[in-house]
């Protein structure tokens, strides 16, 4: 079964991977807020073009990222095609009833680009790290705490979640059930959904016990391994001086 | 011989109504092994549960070392009585093996430096060492069982209570599982339907059904009774049938 594992190539090394994870989580989180501030089309395509030099440098291979990238792309591209119909301009075509503005394919083209860019740099970003590292990392960075155990848990058990579906799914269609797009399969579909959330539920249950009977009082606490050297600061600086001169343009006009 | 546990008349009664336990008394002493036997649904999983005070009877009172379990001592009960719960996906929740090794020491407030050192000793205990790095959820069934086991003995408990150790292990897993118990030398209170492994690792059994206590005494003598066992759902373990 494909699991997604975002930490997959964790253990290779690149400048990225050695990168000390909350000066990194800071420094992209930077770059990111930067890309989505861009107005002018060139620069978000510069911006673009940095970002996939980064992935490159991350080393983690593009087709991992694609595959995971789909789900965003399927996204954008809905938003470019409803904005590029219904923003109002100078008209581009006319395809029967529908027009499409000039003003409209730069505002849907600029907007993908800022936000494929944005998805592009959460694998530099999480992707060079452990998943457990990152966590820690966040925490020290004072994100809410409640945050950080909704995501531990739910990169914890998204695996037996998944597991869990497929044992379902094994027990339907052993007794003839067929995935259809009548009502009947709807329903069943319903069904399954149900005990999953019910089985999940019972899950959670259990767990609290576990981490109750050792001592946990709704605070988690992590032993952090964290050392910070001149180096992570320099890529810190490298990472928000391309931040900032990204939006240096708009700032000099 | 020093009482480590103390019940009395110990009464739960879940909030859908079902009465899982009707006033229970026991003692559990130093350095003992106890078998907790009884079908499914005789109150085992329940019982084991309030002597870490996760569950709280309705009357009747635990005391574990001479400490009432109440919200004031469940800090320090909580280090001194250890559970290992039947499925290990739900005693393994960190992200890797070391932080859930370690998630009983740190809230137990121990030092940096103290809990690397429990971590280890605990991972060489259950012959798992090289792990710390490993996730949770790449592991074998019989690995998480052996992991399980150890995010509990690093925290360095008088009590490890062990609910179904043995369920879906496979013949191997079980044997080290088996051998690793006989070797720990705390009271332990090992719940569930492997007679065998009872038998083996405990020197007094406890029969309950419908949330009473009803034998308890030698675990060979009670479990070769035939009658009584197999009146309350059980079988005798082959290895007294043979004999």
């Amino acid at each position: 079964m494909h699991l997604p594992e975002i930490d997959k190539f964790a253990h290779l090394k690149s400048f990225l991977h050695s990168w000390d994870p909350r000066v990194k989580i800071i420094s992209i989180s930077i770059l990111i807020l930067s890309i989505v501030l861009l107005q002018d089309l060139r620069v978000a395509f510069l911006g673009l073009a940095l970002v996939i030099i980064l992935v490159f440098l991350s080393k983690i291979p593009f087709s991992f990222v694609f595959v995971h990238l789909k789900w965003v792309l399927f996204f954008v591209l809905a938003l470019f095609v409803v904005i590029s119909l219904t923003v109002p301009g100078s008209l581009l075509v006319r395809l029967s009833f529908l027009s499409i503005s000039q003003e409209g394919v730069k505002l849907s083209l600029l907007i993908s680009l800022r936000a494929i860019s944005a998805a592009l740099l959460i694998f530099p970003m999480i992707g060079t790290t452990r998943f457990n590292l990152t966590l820690k990392a966040l925490q020290k960075i004072k994100i809410p705490d409640k945050l950080i155990q909704l995501l531990m848990f739910t990169y914890r058990y998204i695996f037996l979640f998944l597991d869990e579906e497929k044992r379902i799914l094994i027990g339907a269609n052993s007794r003839g059930w067929v995935r259809k797009t009548n009502l009947s399969s709807l329903k069943t579909m319903g069904n399954l959904v149900g005990m999953l959330l019910v089985h999940s539920f019972e899950r959670t249950e259990r767990i609290r016990d576990a981490m109750v009977s050792r001592g946990y009082n709704g605070r988690l606490k992590i032993l952090d391994e964290f050392t910070l050297s001149p180096k992570d600061f320099i890529k810190a600086s490298l990472i928000i001086a391309l931040a900032l001169l990204l939006n240096l343009s708009r700032w000099m006009r | 011989m020093k009482k480590i546990i103390r019940v009395r008349n110990l009464d739960y009664i879940y909030p859908d109504g079902t009465k899982a336990i009707k006033g229970i008394d026991l003692d559990i002493f130093n350095h003992e092994s106890v078998g907790l036997i009884g079908p499914n649904g005789a109150g085992k999983s329940t019982l084991l549960l309030h002597l870490n005070g996760i569950l709280k009877g309705r009357q009747g009172s635990v005391e574990i070392l001479g400490m009432k379990v109440e919200e004031k001592n469940l800090i320090k009960i909580r280090q001194k009585v250890a559970i290992v719960f039947q499925q290990p996906d739900d005693q393994l929740f960190m992200p890797t093996v070391f932080d859930d090794v370690a998630f009983g020491p740190i809230n137990a407030g121990y030092s940096k430096e103290k809990v690397r050192e429990e971590v280890k000793e605990a991972l060489k205990e259950v012959r798992m060492e090289n792990y710390e790095k490993r996730c949770s959820h790449h592991l074998s069934f019989g690995e998480k069982k052996r992991i399980s086991l150890a995010t509990v003995l690093s925290m360095q408990p008088e009590v490890l209570i062990l609910d179904e150790p043995t369920s879906n292990l496979d013949p191997r897993a079980r044997r080290h599982l088996m051998k690793l118990l006989k070797n720990l030398t705390l009271t332990k209170i090992v719940a569930g339907h492997d007679l065998e492994l009872i038998l083996e690792t405990c020197q007094r059994v406890i029969l309950l059904d419908e949330g009473k206590i009803v034998a308890n005494g030698g675990a060979k003598k009670i479990l070769s009774n035939k009658s009584l066992v197999e009146s309350h759902g059980l079988e005798v373990p082959l290895s007294l049938k043979h004999r």
